[in-house]
């Protein structure tokens, strides 16, 4: 009797510690991260914006702007993981061709395969990756993307609550002719050209900074005494607990 | 621990329950005595943040004017206003509230999840992993509201008001100026997210200082935070 009431109590001690140490049952994903989208090296690209993708549990929420594109072409957009990628932006290091610029097969070390087709429409999955009637087209240059509820798989969500997914949006003007063409095909597709799907502009997606920010020392504070009352609270709240620790060891005995 | 309690029988029941008793006698004690000295007048208090100022009137603003002139196309042109290239910021100008700050340094992440924050009181930091002040999104400085001795950097930002121009003097030599659009307070254990350091169709620019109730323990409670847009370079 003894030894089971011992145990129980134990268990309940280390359930309530758990959460704590960050051991223990596995928990949903969850949290908000943002990325700074700038320039993917080599492709000439004068582009940047902002993504913020929140994650709750196998859903998330995506919103992306960016300026500076190629203007009424098609913008695939992606988030990318590889378990074995660097979960990083390519550069210049990443051209394995050599061929001065950096494609799609370039950036697969950096970042990896597609996870998620950043579509306006429709599917999401990567099956969706070049689905070029789906995506902006950048009026003016400008991509401004919003969808919510995009459901992922458990080890997505959690690739990009903890930092390791990027974001990738396609498509460079190389020969600068208003729009994709040239001999060189896509990697991808070759019914596309090579600047259909080359990345333009690139982040990766981190945990935007919890909570607020401790940008005080208190030399302008009140001498307000909440310091006593939070310890009057504690004390009240010890006194709880020890109340309850002697209620407990009541029963303990019977 | 669980061997003590199995031995500990009665008499350690009856001498936590004494503890207990101490305990609650002494927390209510503290109490009264915290709360009957925190209403003395305190001189202080007038030079706290004035964090909701301009509060009131932030719920009846009408929202930012988005691509006027419907085309005939499925996606509305979008219109992100002017939007500078990337350059970090080198000074900050409010006139307004008389700040003048000659070096801005430079904050990422603190190894508990929340936003580093400058050491210098003096010095205003700029959060390195967003946009730039200028660029396209939420561009974030944040500057202390006191030192342990005085004011410090953003000490009268919470008195800022809709329209004050913010003057960010960047690398390239440019100055980005913004227009103050709303000052909020936010409890820290509510702090927004998403209104902060989310997406946003324009250059914009975050001002965050700290506010509200000071704790001894755990600081202030509240963060202020002003809310500005790019108008001109």
């Amino acid at each position: 009797m003894h030894r089971t009431l011992t145990l129980a109590s134990l268990a309940v001690a280390s359930l309530a510690v758990s959460p704590f140490l960050g051991i223990g049952a596995a928990v949903a994903a969850n949290g908000d991260t943002t990325a700074n989208l700038q320039p993917v090296a080599l492709n000439g690209v004068d582009a940047s914006g902002t993504a913020m993708v929140q994650v709750n549990g196998n859903k998330i929420d995506v919103t992306m702007a960016a300026t500076g594109l190629l203007p009424d072409n098609p913008h695939a957009a992606h988030i990318h993981f590889g378990a074995d990628a660097r979960h990083e932006c390519p550069t210049a290091g990443d051209d394995a061709k050599g061929d001065g610029t950096i494609d799609t097969t370039d950036g697969d070390p950096a970042y990896g395969p597609i996870v998620v087709s950043l579509t306006k429409t429709g599917d999401t999955s990567p099956d969706s990756g070049l689905a070029v009637d789906r995506f902006d087209t950048a009026p003016g240059g400008e991509l401004s993307y919003e969808r919510g509820s995009i459901t992922v798989a458990p080890e997505i969500a959690t690739a990009i609550a903890d930092g390791n997914a990027v974001v990738v949006v396609h498509g460079v003007d190389h020969n600068g002719s208003g729009k994709y063409d040239g001999k060189t095909k896509s990697d991808l597709d070759p019914s596309l050209p090579t600047e259909a799907t080359d990345p333009a502009i690139c982040g990766v997606l981190v945990s935007a900074p919890s909570g607020g920010a401790d940008t005080g020392y208190g030399g302008t504070a009140s001498n307000d005494n909440s310091g006593l009352i939070a310890l009057g609270g504690g004390l009240l709240l010890a006194g709880t607990g020890a109340g309850a620790v002697a209620a407990r060891k009541g029963r303990a005995r019977i | 621990m669980h061997k003590h309690w199995e031995q500990g029988g009665r008499r350690g029941a009856i001498s936590a329950a004494a503890v207990a008793v101490l305990l609650l006698v002494a927390g209510a004690v503290v109490i009264v005595i915290g709360v009957r000295g925190s209403t003395e007048p305190s001189p202080a208090a007038s030079t706290m943040p004035s964090a909701t100022s301009t509060q009131g009137d932030s719920a009846s603003k009408p929202k930012k004017p988005r691509g006027v002139a419907a085309r005939e196309l499925p996606t509305p042109r979008s219109d992100f206003g002017l939007v500078l290239p990337g350059s970090s910021p080198v000074a900050l100008t409010i006139p307004s509230i008389e700040v003048n700050a000659n070096k801005i340094v430079d904050l990422g992440v603190a190894e508990d999840g929340s936003i580093e924050v400058p050491e210098d009181a003096s010095a205003p930091g700029w959060f390195t992993p967003g946009p730039a002040p200028g660029q396209l999104g939420p561009a974030v400085i944040a500057g202390h509201v006191d030192s342990e001795s005085g004011p410090a950097v953003f000490h009268r930002l919470g008195d800022l008001g809709q329209g004050d121009r913010v003057k960010v003097t960047r690398r390239d030599g440019s100055v980005a100026t913004f227009a103050v659009d709303r000052v909020e307070s936010y409890k820290k254990n509510a702090f927004p997210t998403r209104a902060v350091y989310g997406t946003t169709n324009r250059a914009e620019l975050r001002l965050i200082t700290c506010g509200g109730r000071y704790d001894s323990e755990t600081g202030y409670l509240s963060n202020t935070v002003a809310f500005a847009h790019l108008v001109n370079a």
